[in-house]
């Protein structure tokens, strides 16, 4: 027991110092870096912080970052440099144009240097867009199903999203792949199986839980589709953040409006629209 | 030292302009520098790495003293330059050695314009820093703010011991690079079958390039700064490519880049978001600088991800350049499993893949490997290739991530400005095909090194088509001496001249010269350092050529240029562990090999056993050799009387001498049948090193004496490892590893 405490406590507390310990030859900075959000706050504060090496602490409303580093391992352009491939502009380095847009909605602060920079740059080199042939009504059938589905839903009426879900199923089938320019065809048929898996399911049953469920699944492989093809009229990808104990789900809709297919008339005007598909 | 550095800075200032005459003083040193940290020997040129910017215009008459001021001799090629064989620089193949603490005089007329650079082509001094610029200046050419980014790759090893651990397929490269693409990871991603059929077909984890480097620079920096641009300039920025193994590719912050020229010759404008440049290739680009208050990023990133150095432009905050991403080497793997045959042969899938438009190396490159299949240029495929390409599973659904925007450079975009038809002479036709052997590190083009064939006989005047395909698992930049080719792509008349043609595994690429020169000696090599010095090229010599004054012993000097190829590598492998001490010793070229092996016990009852043998390999790919050499062995016991083959063992005491056949079986399994003169028949079959994790290694061996032993190593360092097995003769054990 006393050799107990003579070595393995002390072992220990060194261990804990160790792991705690202060940061050596610290400086301290305060330098502006962008954002706008409590999520901008955790992404920024864990991409400056390195063990041992450095702390970080943001403000959201004066977006100034208080950084502390050991001068002999690290230095505060090293760190920005980090912040800024995270997405963030600061006052040293900007964001790549690619990690900004990465960025989740509510993080996507205004930017002010780059942005008349990359127009102008983009202009002048914009000769030739990218054509995409009409392939709109190759998916209209699908759309529309897609749609009744979701709003019997809504209503809580499991007898009619089966119904719809059958309709939905014969429309995949029907779907003409040969009239599909070679990306969209790639995309579509890597979500076909999901897309009839779930449809399949939704008209198994009248069980409006289950059918909730197939509908997450069927909704996601149908975004990543639509976000691939034309569309002819603008169609919302919203949101509701508590379905599925606060994992979230998504559906698509004509309507800006919010009605929760989810949840039904227990929350309807529950969610948010994240991104509008034109 | 200093003293020394300024005298050479003042000479160079001095460097006269008379008429049209220009020289210049390069003063050659051995340095040391410290990049990382560690201080390593290298080579400067004026004091510098890289050496000075030479600029010149052309019609100009260069005269460059090289003064080496070493203790080894030294030699200076100009890449690139059209010029007499004699001033080519290449030591004993057309010009005499720079002895060490002697001047050479270079003196050639400049006869072209454009981005080139200059470099030792001694053995592996380019890649301790021996290169620079070379600048030709068009002599009426229009005022265009300029800037030259050389690049290059930095090792804190010694370069022999880089290019000896390449040939003894050390992986110690590959730990570092996070790349040994092993069994423990393929689990992880679900890739177990893909890294089996992989070994299965005797193929090591391959990465886009081998050596792990510690730094990649520009112009000798990590980050190079240029602000003295105005903002809106339209700047022509000459990228030199002076590394010796790395392939680099270049993205700009301010978005598309005009390729204007490469290997100094003129292209009509392209506008690209990223290109990559070949080791030794040359590109020109117009960016323009951004506007007040920000600099924008040329990046330049090795084609592993390892590393990247950036050339800043313009003033103020930095915006960076869009990061490449890591790559997907288990998606490579399965790209090769699906085309190389068991033998280790591309096979012939009906594809045509030429120009740098399409490789199997796409597929590794997360942010445009959906793209690239869809927008790639797919001429010289035609609809029923296509089908066969549906089968390779794997393919199509590369298409469906990355962005479809993004303009990569290829070889089919280049269109010259001006016909570059060859005069109308007959032509004669070459065939090369590149190989390779990654395990032995050899390389060579007809399973050749350039030791082991003729040189190449061409007429001066008459034109020469050569036509390469690339059987290799590598890209090879090969670079042709003092001549422009065209590289034959869809602009016909118009098709680019180059003298750096980049060619992808699986591809098959035309290029034209006229033989313009009247005599001498013309390298054709691949411009990767370690492969050129394994043998990688071929030499072309123009009939008649009178002899060359500077070697006045040809048949010497040529047999010091064949001496490269042909040079031997050690290597050990020695354990100590608790229950005795195994290991081998190895000197190994192109075709031989020489080992020495032991295994000793501490006592008579694990015994004492040692073999050696000198051997051949034979075949192409080297999976068969065969072999002589002796057995000494003695055990105080015998754990059965009579071997595999009913005959008399011979286990506990031995002294023959033996004639043996070895035979690389699939996954790697080395099987070896031997006789001894007394009649004895051995077959032993072992597999060394099967990569588990990162770091750790297992074996096992069986024989038909009953023999076996298996065993693991965890590496620790570049030399040491922890090791552990068990033997039949001398039991479990467990101990260190030395490996060199």
């Amino acid at each position: 027991m006393n050799l107990f405490y003579k070595i393995v406590v002390p072992v220990f507390f060194i261990a804990s110092l160790q792991a705690n310990a202060q940061i050596k030859n610290a400086k301290t900075e305060i330098l502006t870096v962008q954002g706008n959000c409590n999520m901008c706050k955790e992404t920024i504060e864990k991409t400056a912080t390195e063990k041992k090496v450095s702390e970080a602490a943001w403000d959201k409303d004066s977006h100034k970052l208080t950084l502390t580093y050991d001068s002999t391992k690290t230095t505060s352009d090293a760190l920005l440099k980090k912040v800024a491939y995270a997405g963030y502009d600061n006052e040293k380095y900007l964001a790549p144009t690619e990690a900004y847009n990465k960025l989740p909605g509510c993080c996507q602060y205004d930017r002010q240097a780059e942005a008349s920079a990359q127009t102008a740059m983009h202009e002048s080199h914009m000769g030739k867009t990218q054509e995409t042939p009409a392939e709109t009504s190759i998916l209209k059938e699908v759309y529309t199903s897609y749609f009744t589905l979701k709003d019997a839903l809504v209503k809580s009426n499991g007898v009619a999203a089966a119904t719809a879900s059958a309709q939905l199923v014969k429309a995949l089938k029907a779907v003409p792949m040969d009239k599909m320019e070679h990306s969209a065809h790639m995309v579509w048929m890597k979500n076909l199986p999901a897309l009839q898996e779930g449809a399949e399911h939704i008209a198994e049953t009248k069980d409006i839980k289950h059918q909730r469920d197939h509908f997450v699944t069927l909704s996601d492989a149908l975004y990543t589709v639509a976000k691939a093809f034309e569309m002819d009229e603008t169609v919302y990808y919203q949101h509701c953040p508590m379905y599925n104990n606060g994992k979230g789900a998504n559906w698509l809709s004509l309507d800006k409006e919010v009605k929760n297919p989810y949840y039904g008339s227990k929350m309807l005007s529950c969610g948010s629209t994240t991104e509008t598909l034109k | 030292m200093q003293k020394l550095v300024s005298i050479c800075l003042l000479l160079l200032s001095l460097a006269v302009q008379a008429q049209n005459i220009k020289e210049y003083d390069l003063y050659v040193t051995d340095t040391v520098v410290n990049y990382t940290g560690k201080s390593i020997e290298a080579i400067a040129i004026n004091g510098k790495i890289p050496g000075p910017e030479l600029h010149f215009t052309e019609g100009d008459t260069a005269v460059i003293r090289v003064h080496n001021m070493m203790h080894h001799e030294t030699s200076v090629h100009w890449h690139g330059l059209l010029l007499p064989n004699e001033e080519d620089g290449v030591p004993y193949l057309t010009t005499v050695p720079i002895k060490p603490m002697s001047v050479h005089t270079y003196k050639f007329p400049l006869k072209q314009s454009g981005t080139y650079w200059y470099h030792s082509h001694t053995m592996l001094q380019e890649q301790s820093g021996m290169y620079g610029a070379f600048i030709i200046h068009k002599k009426d050419e229009p005022k265009m703010p300029e800037y030259t980014m050389l690049l290059s790759d930095w090792t804190d090893l010694n370069p022999h011991q880089v290019e000896r651990m390449l040939h003894k397929e050390n992986d110690w490269f590959s730990i570092k690079k996070g790349a040994t693409q092993n069994y423990g990871q393929a689990i992880k991603q679900g890739k177990f079958g893909t890294k089996f059929t992989n070994e299965w077909k005797r193929m090591r984890a391959m990465d886009v390039s081998d050596v792990y480097y510690e730094r990649f620079f520009a112009n000798g920096k990590t980050d190079v700064e240029a602000p003295e641009f105005k903002p809106g300039d339209k700047v022509r920025i000459r990228i030199i490519n002076g590394s010796s193994s790395t392939y680099f590719w270049l993205n700009y912050a301010g978005g598309k880049m005009d390729v204007v020229a490469s290997d100094g010759s003129e292209v009509v404008p392209v506008p690209v978001d990223r290109f990559i440049v070949g080791t030794s290739e040359t590109y020109d680009v117009i960016v323009t600088i951004p506007p007040k208050g920000v600099a924008y990023e040329l990046a330049a990133t090795s084609e592993d991800r390892m590393g990247q150095t950036s050339l800043w432009l313009g003033k103020g905050v930095k915006q960076l350049a869009n990061p490449l991403q890591r790559l997907n080497y288990f998606e490579g793997m399965q790209m090769m499993n699906d085309m190389i045959t068991l033998g280790g042969n591309m096979k012939d899938i009906g594809m045509k893949m030429s120009l740098q438009q399409m490789d199997m190396n796409v597929v590794m490159y997360p942010e445009i490997s959906g793209a690239q299949m869809n927008e790639m240029n797919m001429q010289g495929m035609d609809s029923k290739k296509m089908d066969g390409m549906q089968d390779m599973k794997g393919y199509d659904h590369y298409s469906m991530q990355g962005n479809s925007s993004i303009v990569t450079l290829n070889y089919n975009m280049l269109k010259s400005p001006v016909k570059t038809t060859l005069p109308d002479k007959p032509f004669r036709e070459l065939h090369f095909t590149l190989t390779g052997n990654m395990n032995r590190y050899v390389w060579t083009a007809d399973n050749k090194t350039i030791s082991e064939t003729d040189k190449i006989l061409i007429k001066a005047g008459e034109n020469v088509r050569i036509i390469i395909t690339n059987n290799s698992m590598m890209r090879h930049p090969m670079h042709l001496h003092g001549h422009f080719f065209r590289v034959v792509n869809q602009h016909g008349e118009y098709s680019p001249l180059k003298n750096v043609l980049d060619i992808m595994p699986m591809e098959t690429d035309t290029i034209e010269f006229n033989a313009s020169e009247e005599y001498g000696d013309w390298f054709f090599h691949c411009h990767i350092l370690y492969h050129m010095m394994s043998g990688m090229g071929r030499i072309f010599t123009y009939k008649n050529s009178p002899p060359n004054p500077q070697l006045p012993d040809a048949a010497a000097a040529l047999k010091k240029v064949y001496a490269d190829d042909k040079r031997y590598y050690f290597s050990a492998d020695v354990g100590l562990e608790s229950n005795g001490s195994d290991g081998e010793l190895r000197l190994e070229n192109t075709r031989n090999f020489i080992d020495a092996e032991w295994r000793l016990g501490y006592n008579d009852d694990s015994g004492y056993e040692t073999e050696a043998h000198i051997g051949r390999y034979l075949d192409n790919k080297q999976f068969l050799a065969v072999y002589t050499g002796w057995d000494f062995r003695y055990h105080n016991t015998l754990d059965r009387e009579r071997n595999f083959f009913g005959q008399q063992s011979t286990q506990a005491q031995r002294a023959v001498a033996c004639l043996g056949v070895i035979y690389v079986l699939p996954w790697f399994v080395e099987s070896d049948l031997r006789v001894d003169h007394k009649g004895n028949v051995r077959l032993q079959f072992t597999r060394q090193d099967i990569p588990v994790t990162s770091r750790l290694r297992l074996w096992g061996s069986w024989n038909t004496d009953y023999e076996y032993s298996v065993g693991s190593r965890y590496i620790l360092t570049r030399y040491w490892s922890l090791s552990a097995h068990y033997d039949s003769d001398m039991g479990l054990g467990g101990g260190l590893a030395f490996t060199y």
